[in-house]
C-alpha cells in the first residue's frame, strides 16, 4: 500500500464529507452530525503509521477543507487536525494497541478536537453558543456517529498505516 | 528535544494565529493556490452532491406520494389567483412604463428593478457547524461578484461571499451573527407596508432557529404572521425578496427599539438549485465605468499620437 493510495482515498472521504454525507444525515439532524471521516484517518495513521505521517495527513486536510469551505477563517481545521494527530502520535505510535484502545483513543481525540475548534471559533467571536449545549447538540451525536465509522474502516485502514510504517521503518534502519 | 519540540510548537500556534487573522473577513482578491485548488475540488464535488440528491429525492418522493392530491389541489387553486393578478399586473406595468416615460427616467432608474435571476446548482455544502457555507458551480466567469443575493423560489438563501473563476461560496442567513467582526446585517422592511417599516435582520438563533430582526422604531406596524422581504433602502442587496414570517415582537435590550423573530421561508439543508440575483447597475456605478472606458479609450489614443 502506496502512501499516495491512502492520499487519494482520504481525498474521496472528504469529497463524500461536503457531498454524500450531507444527503444521508435526516433533515433533524443536519448541522449537528459533523462527518470528520479524514480525521479518523488522520488518526489511524498517527497509532500506526507515526506522528509525522499523521501531522502531515492532518495539516493537508485541514487545510483543504479550510481553503474549500472557505467561510470566516483560514486555518482552524488545519491546525487542529495537526496538532491532535501529532499529539496522539508522539503518546501512542507503534504500541500496537488492539482494536477497543485504539477505538477509545479516536473517541477521546474526537472530543479534543472539535472543543478546540469551538474554542477557536469562540476566541474570534464567530459563535455565541453556551458549551455545554454545543456538546449536548452537536458533539455528542457526531462522537458516535465518527466512532461508528472509525470501527467500519478499522481493519483495512490499519493494515494500509502498518505497512506505511513498517517501510519507513525499514528505510530508517537501512540508512 | 523536548525543548525543541515546544518551541516548534508554539511557532505553529504563532503562525496559524497569524494566517487565522488575516484570513477573517473581507478579502476582494484570493491568491491563486486558493483559487486552484477551489476550482479543482468543485470539479470533482459536483459529480457527487447531484446523484447523491437525485436518488435521496426518489426516496423522499416514494415517502410524500400520499401528500401529492392535497398539493395540486392547492396549486390549481393558487393557479387560478395568478392567472387573474396577471391581468392587472400587465395592466399596471404598461402604465407605469408609461408614466415613468412621462416623468423623463433616465435609463438607469427605469431599469433599476430588473433584476437578473442566474442559475446556478448547488455543488457541495460545509460539514462545519460554525461555518455551514455553500459551494455553487457558478464563479466570476459567469458574472458573479461579491455580495450578490442567493435565493430559492421559497425565500432568502444567503449572499456570495468569496467568487472563484469557475464557482462561489454562499454564506448562509443561519451564519449572520451581530457580534461577528465579519458578517453582513440584511435591511428588511414587511410585505405590503414597505414605507413604513424597517429593521435589521442581525443574527441567527441556532437553538430556536429563528432569525432576530433588530432596530425597529416603537411605533413600527409590523405585528405577527407579517411577511417580512428585504428592503428597498439598502443599496447592496436587491429589494422585495422574501426573507421569512414574523413569529413574536418585543422590546429590546434597551428598552428604545423593538425587536422581533423570525421564522426563515427558505429550506436551507439539502438545496440543489438556487438563483444568484444580479442588481443592475446604479446610475453612479454607470458613470463610473463610462469614465473608465473613456478613460481606456483616451490612455490608448495617446501613445499613437
Amino acid at each position: 500500500m502506496k502512501f499516495r493510495w491512502v492520499l487519494l482515498i482520504m481525498f474521496m472521504l472528504f469529497i463524500l464529507e461536503g457531498t454524500l454525507a450531507q444527503w444521508l444525515i435526516p433533515l433533524e439532524w443536519s448541522g449537528r452530525i459533523v462527518p470528520r471521516f479524514t480525521f479518523v484517518f488522520v488518526l489511524y495513521a498517527a497509532l500506526y503509521a507515526g506522528r509525522h505521517r499523521a501531522l502531515l495527513l492532518g495539516i493537508l486536510f485541514g487545510m483543504l477543507q479550510d481553503v474549500v469551505f472557505y467561510g470566516h477563517l483560514i486555518g482552524v481545521h488545519a491546525f487542529t487536525m495537526g496538532l491532535c494527530g501529532y499529539v496522539t502520535g508522539l503518546l501512542l505510535e507503534h504500541r500496537r494497541a488492539p482494536m477497543l484502545a485504539s477505538l477509545s483513543v479516536i473517541g477521546i481525540v474526537y472530543l479534543l478536537l472539535e472543543s478546540l475548534i469551538y474554542l477557536i471559533y469562540r476566541v474570534f467571536r464567530l459563535t455565541a453558543d453556551p458549551y455545554d449545549w454545543v456538546l449536548m447538540q452537536t458533539i455528542m451525536p457526531s462522537f458516535f456517529v465518527n466512532l461508528v465509522f472509525a470501527l467500519a474502516v478499522y481493519i483495512p485502514a490499519r493494515r494500509w498505516f502498518e505497512r506505511i510504517g513498517s517501510l519507513r521503518g525499514a528505510e530508517e534502519d537501512e540508512s | 528535544m523536548g525543548n525543541k519540540r515546544l518551541f516548534l510548537l508554539l511557532i505553529g500556534l504563532i503562525l496559524f494565529i497569524a494566517i487565522m487573522g488575516f484570513s477573517l473577513g473581507e478579502r476582494r482578491n484570493l491568491t491563486w493556490p486558493e483559487r486552484f485548488v477551489n476550482d479543482t475540488v468543485a470539479y470533482v464535488q459536483q459529480w457527487f452532491y447531484r446523484p447523491a440528491g437525485y436518488f435521496a429525492g426518489l426516496f423522499e418522493d416514494v415517502r410524500t406520494m400520499g401528500q401529492i392530491y392535497d398539493e395540486n389541489e392547492r396549486l390549481r387553486t393558487a393557479l387560478a389567483a395568478y392567472a387573474r393578478d396577471k391581468n392587472a399586473y400587465d395592466r399596471m406595468k404598461l402604465e407605469n412604463e408609461r408614466l415613468m416615460e412621462r416623468l423623463d427616467f433616465t435609463e438607469a432608474q427605469k431599469t433599476k428593478n430588473d433584476y437578473e435571476y442566474i442559475f446556478a446548482h448547488v455543488i457541495s455544502a460545509s460539514p462545519d457547524p460554525y461555518n455551514r457555507t455553500i459551494k455553487l458551480d457558478v464563479g466570476s466567469k459567469q458574472g458573479i461578484t461579491e455580495n450578490m443575493v442567493v435565493t430559492t423560489v421559497d425565500g432568502l438563501v444567503g449572499y456570495i461571499s468569496r467568487v472563484y473563476p469557475l464557482s462561489s461560496t454562499v454564506t448562509p442567513i443561519t451564519e449572520l451573527n451581530g457580534q461577528a467582526p465579519d458578517v453582513k446585517s440584511i435591511p428588511a422592511t414587511v410585505d405590503g407596508k414597505e414605507s413604513e417599516s424597517y429593521g435589521f435582520i442581525e443574527t441567527y438563533n441556532r437553538e430556536t432557529g429563528q432569525l432576530l430582526m433588530t432596530r425597529i422604531a416603537e411605533n413600527d406596524p409590523l405585528e405577527e404572521g407579517d411577511i417580512v422581504i428585504t428592503s428597498e433602502l439598502a443599496t447592496v442587496f436587491p429589494h422585495g425578496i422574501v426573507i421569512g414570517e414574523v413569529v413574536s415582537r418585543q422590546v429590546g435590550d434597551f428598552g428604545l427599539t423593538h425587536t422581533a423573530y423570525i421564522e426563515p421561508a427558505a429550506q436551507l439543508d439539502k438545496l440543489t438549485d438556487v438563483f444568484v440575483v444580479k442588481v443592475p447597475l446604479s446610475q453612479t456605478e454607470l458613470a463610473e465605468e463610462l469614465a473608465e472606458q473613456e478613460g481606456e479609450a483616451s490612455g490608448a489614443e495617446a501613445p499613437g499620437q
